[in-house]
């Protein structure tokens, strides 16, 4: 059993399913120890008889055995269906529910977490970790109860039966499972091995393919073939080493169980010769009296033994992998939730997008600089601004604080003069349309994919947004149009047209606030005009903020924010700008040179 | 995730004649061991079926009247040792399918890995490396364990059934034949159980894929769901598909949670019936212990073909892959009568070079320079003018379109491909480290160099003087991708790496990542240096760099439009002259 604060709950939760499980595999457990006692009766009845015809009495006592083999038989057809429905359903119940867990608790970790850990690292716990829990739960379960139980039932049996022959075979088969525990240990030293000169292999396989033109530049192909034939062999060396090694205790476990048969045979067959020709042996005080059958019900009842103690191995191994399993997933769960409402927050409503940055600052968790470094200025309900600077100057940081994706001082973000930290993350985020960086998309149709932020919106909406962003005549040109699928399994979008439907999506949202984070940059200088005529159209009367690294995109704007290593070197209009701000005047300069060299003679 | 990296370019259905033909081809070396293996096989199945005969036997003289201590001890002494001896057979038997079947894995690697190789640049371009390592590493074991494990077992399973039977019939023919309606059932159950499981399974591993390729997704687009506020709705997607894999896998489980017990019910009717000849006392008690054995040992490979029929399908499958990646021919090859370089004097020829990755979208139209013995020259231009591509065309990372290349007045189509880049140094701009040692990096991994020389080569360059800060020097380790080392210092490791190999020709494409100033000065300091080697060809970020070539070539969207040094362009007031402006002037 495992146990651990994310999964005690499901015990009780299916707690229906692991008792009729648990019932039905000690029911089947019960059941099959019959048999043999049924094949050595026969056997003794058979004995007797001696050739002769079976009396009535005999005949009937096969027939009722006979009946109740197809009894059992039944019996134990319907436990193990009912033990497999039970107990593996329940393991998948909680698997999924785990990963579901999981999966919310994804939804509420903030980007800096991760930004730290990679979505590999995450996938791995998503998928191999649950896995493991999963197998244990369902197979664990079920090799611990039926093991133990079959193992206990049958030694009790045994001794019953023979208590002296029973120290002779018990002995050696609890020894098995205790050495089975052992060589589990090593054999998974081995397996890691194994497992590493693998990973090793896949590492230099990768390592040269990504690094191909390096070897073919540097005439190496060769050479990184010699390599590859060392690790390769290295691989099967340590293979032919793996199997070596569990051939051979599987087959030593195999000949100790063939001589301890052959104990039971040899010592057993002793006994029953004696008590045969009347002359029982007599051990501490015991007389042993062993019918022939007794001895083959005996040996049947040994058979099953043999895998409870093959299985105590497997349990103990499986046991650990999956507590190192749960062990990653409750730290995934137990991650702190940076981001979230204070307490008392209230939902932002009615934005106007009126927004005041006041003596605002920012710093990066864990960083010692300054990202934003005082920065006070209010942009009015409606205004058009536009965001330049170099790179690493602060611009995104500005607008991410904005979305609220991190915490910040109090008072030092307004939006529509009501402090945004207390105000409630959702309905701040409802207020904002925002068009990312990297415009990410998902793989998807592209109606689904600028409908994202409201299900089932119109189509003519959909349909505004695509022209919005001058998207709409590249989708029709799509065979199948808006129903085109994005990414891998579909159409492969240009850098340029995944940008557009990155606006298009925040487009629809209608919201009061909008923020193009440098949206454009993908797009030719046409389709830029035309995006930003569409802005001044459509958004009137609506806050935009464009974050830009080309002048031309901002210059028209009401207002531009230029920002210097953090810190607001001016705010103002274009032309008010040229003649306060050194940084704005000399990108202006430089694209201007820029234009003439792209643009050519 | 094997299943993302399936589809690449070229996979096509081979039909099954030839596949099985082609696989048979890698296994034959072994042929002689998988035969021994096979022997061993036959004399293990007649050990394992016979030791059930002895318990049998065991039975009949414990309860007839001439039972005899004698016979008894025999019996359990011989069990004993057949019973030992045949896990003797045992351990031979697998090992030799095991060295058999590694052997396999390794020549097959080796052919594989060594083919990819080869691929040409554009080649590698299509295929994504996760999918060419699949196919070195992990396809190429799959179709050795069809042949060393899946197959054999198969047989094993078969010949079982079939000796356990016989032996049953032996045994008592009447009992025997009474056990037909079970062997048919079970059959037939089987096969359906087969197909069905066949269709779940396709079904679970495409709803696992789904589920991942959804987490993946939705991870890496946490930040757009949290801004658009979508949790809710993703958290119902999510819903939707780990509930259709959670039913399944409950199919799945439904499935062998009905054949399991069935057959295991059959197998306990099979006992019932047996007892039955025991009623009219046809047979001795002894018969029944045996048919008692022997049924286990009949039903269970029953239920293990289905599986292994399975396993063949999906084995077939990933050496299909295979074979399909293997029949890409590689695109640049070396010409019958090409030949060997081994002195250059280092001019360098372009004539009305004209060449496209893609069909029609020219990247280079119709260039021509020519760059005298040792000089030093420098490309300029906007991204994408074609700078880096004259570069990579010199090398014959890729076959051009239209026009000539000559290097000291030959066509670098008519000299061999690997002489022609072992005369070439190239310092690429994304300096590709791998993981090792700093000095596995520079020799990569050549052993032939000392260590003296590859310190003599690191003073050259200047990369001796941040090395010798590491905590062990030459043997510091260098993660994955380098990312341990800045980009100057990566830089620095590539000169090294370059000179050391002494190239008689270089190329350089220079970094466009801001470098601290130290290393800056070292770069230039070490580019002087290596200027004495012989002709040099920079794309070039740097002003210092481009003023002190002998001759800047100018591109603007894949045509040569100014030449000269940096005085003479300067004067002229062109596009150099903006450029120069745009990218330099006090920045």
């Amino acid at each position: 059993m495992l146990f651990g604060k994310y999964i005690n709950k499901y015990y009780l939760k299916y707690a229906i399913f692991f008792i009729i499980g648990i019932a039905a595999l000690i029911l089947v457990d019960v059941a099959q120890i019959y048999v043999p006692q049924y094949l050595g009766k026969i056997v003794d009845i058979l004995s007797n008889v001696k050739e002769a015809p079976l009396n009535a009495d005999q005949q009937n006592q096969i027939l009722y055995m006979i009946i109740a083999t197809i009894v059992i038989a039944l019996i134990m057809m319907l436990g193990r269906f009912l033990w497999r429905i039970t107990i593996f359903h329940a393991s998948f119940k909680i698997e999924a529910n785990l990963r579901k867990e999981m999966f919310l608790k994804a939804e509420r970790l903030s980007q800096r977490y991760y930004h730290t850990n990679s979505v590999g690292t995450v996938m791995a716990w998503f998928t191999n970790d649950i896995e493991t829990i999963q197998e244990f739960f369902g197979w664990g379960t079920i090799m611990l109860v039926d093991a133990g139980f079959l193992a206990i039932l049958v030694i009790v049996e045994m001794f019953i039966l023979e208590p002296i022959l029973s120290l002779v075979a018990i002995i050696p088969i609890l020894l098995i499972a205790l050495w089975g525990a052992l060589v589990e240990k090593f054999m998974s030293k081995r397996w890691e091995y194994r497992q590493t000169s693998f990973d090793n292999l896949y590492d230099f396989s990768q390592e040269t393919f990504t690094g191909i033109s390096v070897i073919k530049a540097f005439v190496k192909e060769n050479q990184q073939l010699k390599a590859f034939a060392k690790l390769a062999r290295r691989d099967k060396d340590v293979n032919v080493d793996f199997a070596r090694v569990s051939v051979l205790f599987d087959s030593l476990i195999n000949a100790i169980i063939a001589i301890i048969l052959a104990i039971i045979m040899g010592v057993g067959g002793y006994f029953v010769y004696a008590y045969v020709t009347n002359n029982p042996v007599v051990l501490f005080g015991h007389q042993v009296t062993l019918k022939p059958g007794q001895l083959i019900t005996y040996a049947g009842y040994f058979d099953l033994l043999i895998w409870p103690m093959m299985a105590m191995g497997h349990i103990i191994a499986m046991r650990s992998r999956a507590k190192t399993s749960l062990k990653r997933i409750t730290r995934f769960l137990d991650e702190e939730e940076e981001i979230k409402d204070v307490i008392g927050s209230e939902d932002l409503k009615d934005v106007k997008g009126k927004i005041t940055f006041n003596h605002f600052s920012f710093i990066y968790p864990g960083s010692n600089n300054k990202t934003i470094d005082d920065i006070s200025l209010e942009i009015k309900e409606g205004e058009t601004i536009g965001i330049v600077g170099r790179i690493g100057s602060g611009k995104t940081t500005l607008v991410n604080s904005l979305l609220r994706l991190y915490n910040l001082e109090e008072n030092s973000l307004l939006i529509d003069d009501k402090d945004i930290m207390k105000c409630s993350i959702s309905s701040i985020r409802k207020a904002i349309a925002y068009v990312p960086q990297d415009n990410f998309l998902f793989s998807d149709t592209i109606e689904n994919n600028i409908s994202f932020s409201k299900e089932n919106l119109d189509v003519d909406l959909i349909k505004q947004g695509a022209i919005f962003s001058d998207i709409d005549k590249d989708i029709s040109d799509f065979k199948q149009g808006y129903e085109t699928v994005s990414g891998e399994r579909g159409v492969t979008l240009s850098g340029g047209q995944k940008q557009r439907i990155s606006i298009a999506r925040a487009y629809v949202k209608k919201a009061p606030i909008m923020i193009l984070d440098d949206s454009v940059s993908a797009v030719d200088v046409k389709t830029e005009e035309t995006i930003l005529k569409n802005i001044a159209e459509q958004r009137k009367g609506k806050t935009t903020i464009v974050v830009a690294s080309r002048i031309s995109t901002v210059s028209h704007l009401d207002k531009i924010v230029v920002l210097d290593n953090g810190k607001l070197e001016a705010f103002g209009s274009h032309q008010e700008l040229l003649k306060i701000s050194p940084t704005y005047s000399r990108m202006v300069y430089l694209q201007k040179l820029e234009e003439e060299v792209e643009g050519g003679n | 995730m094997a299943e993302d990296f399936d589809k690449l370019i070229g996979d096509k259905k081979i039909p099954h004649k030839i596949m099985w033909k082609r696989m048979f081809t890698y296994v034959k070396p072994e042929m002689g061991w998988l035969i021994l293996a096979f022997l061993l096989i036959l004399v293990n199945i007649a050990i394992d079926i016979s030791l059930p005969l002895f318990l049998s036997k065991l039975t009949d003289n414990l309860q007839s009247a001439n039972i005899s201590l004698k016979v008894i001890l025999m019996i359990a002494i011989g069990y004993c040792l057949l019973g030992v001896i045949g896990q003797v057979f045992v351990y031979l038997e697998s090992m030799i399918l095991q060295r058999a079947g590694q052997k396999i894995v390794y020549n097959l690697r080796m052919e594989v890995f060594e083919h990819i190789e080869n691929m040409s640049q554009d080649q590698f371009n299509q295929m994504p490396v996760g999918s060419l390592v699949t196919r070195a590493v992990s396809y190429t074991s799959s179709l050795s364990e069809l042949f060393t494990t899946i197959l054999v077992n198969l047989i094993k399973n078969i010949l079982m059934i079939i000796g356990t039977y016989g032996i049953m019939f032996f045994i008592s023919w009447k009992l025997s034949l009474s056990m037909l309606p079970f062997v048919a059932i079970v059959a037939v159950v089987s096969f359906f159980f087969r197909r069905i499981i066949h269709k779940i399974f396709t079904e679970e591993r495409k709803n696992i894929s789904d589920l991942n390729t959804f987490l993946n997704e939705n991870l890496s687009g946490m930040k757009i769901i949290q801004i658009f506020n979508q949790e809710t709705r993703k958290e119902k997607e999510f819903d939707k598909k780990n509930e259709k894999l959670r039913k399944t896998r409950y199919k799945v489980l439904v499935a062998f949670g009905i054949y399991r017990p069935l057959i295991s019910f059959i197998y306990f009717l099979a006992i019932a019936v047996t007892f039955s000849f025991a009623f009219k006392s046809l047979v001795s008690a002894g018969v029944i212990v045996a048919f008692y054995v022997y049924l286990s040992r009949f039903f269970n490979p029953i239920q293990n073909i289905a599986d292994q029929l399975n396993g063949i399908q999906k084995a077939v499958t990933a050496s299909e892959r295979l074979f399909n990646l293997l029949d890409v021919p590689p695109k640049v090859l070396d010409k019958d009568d090409a030949i060997e370089i081994n002195e250059i004097k280092g001019k360098i020829e372009f004539k009305d070079v004209w060449f496209s990755y893609k069909p029609d979208e020219w990247i280079l139209k119709g260039v021509s320079f020519t760059i005298e013995p040792k000089q030093t020259c420098a490309f300029v231009g906007a991204t994408g003018a074609g700078k880096t591509t004259i570069l990579s065309l010199i090398v014959r990372n890729y076959e051009i379109q239209k026009g000539q290349i000559l290097i000291d007045g030959v066509d670098i189509r008519n000299i061999k491909i690997k002489s022609l880049r072992k005369a070439i140094g190239q310092m690429l701009q994304d300096v590709f480290l791998f993981s090792g040692t700093i000095k596995d990096n520079i020799t990569l991994h050549d052993d032939s160099y000392s260590l003296q020389e590859i310190k003599e080569t690191c003073e050259y360059v200047n990369a001796d003087k941040f090395i010798d800060k590491l905590d062990k020097k030459y043997d510091d380790v260098v993660i994955e991708r380098g990312e341990n080392f800045s980009q100057g210092q990566r830089q620095l490791l590539s000169f090294a790496r370059t000179v050391l190999h002494k190239p008689q020709l270089l190329i350089l494409d220079e970094a466009t990542a801001n470098i601290d100033t130290e290393t800056e000065s070292l770069i230039q300091e070490s580019l002087e240096k290596m200027k004495n080697i012989g002709t040099m060809l920079i794309v070039a970020h740097r002003l210092s760099t481009i003023q002190k070539a002998d001759q800047i070539i100018v591109l603007q969207h894949g045509e040569v439009i100014e030449r000269g040094n940096h005085q003479q362009l300067l004067k002229n007031h062109g596009y150099y002259y903006k450029l120069y402006k745009l990218q330099f002037e006090e920045r």
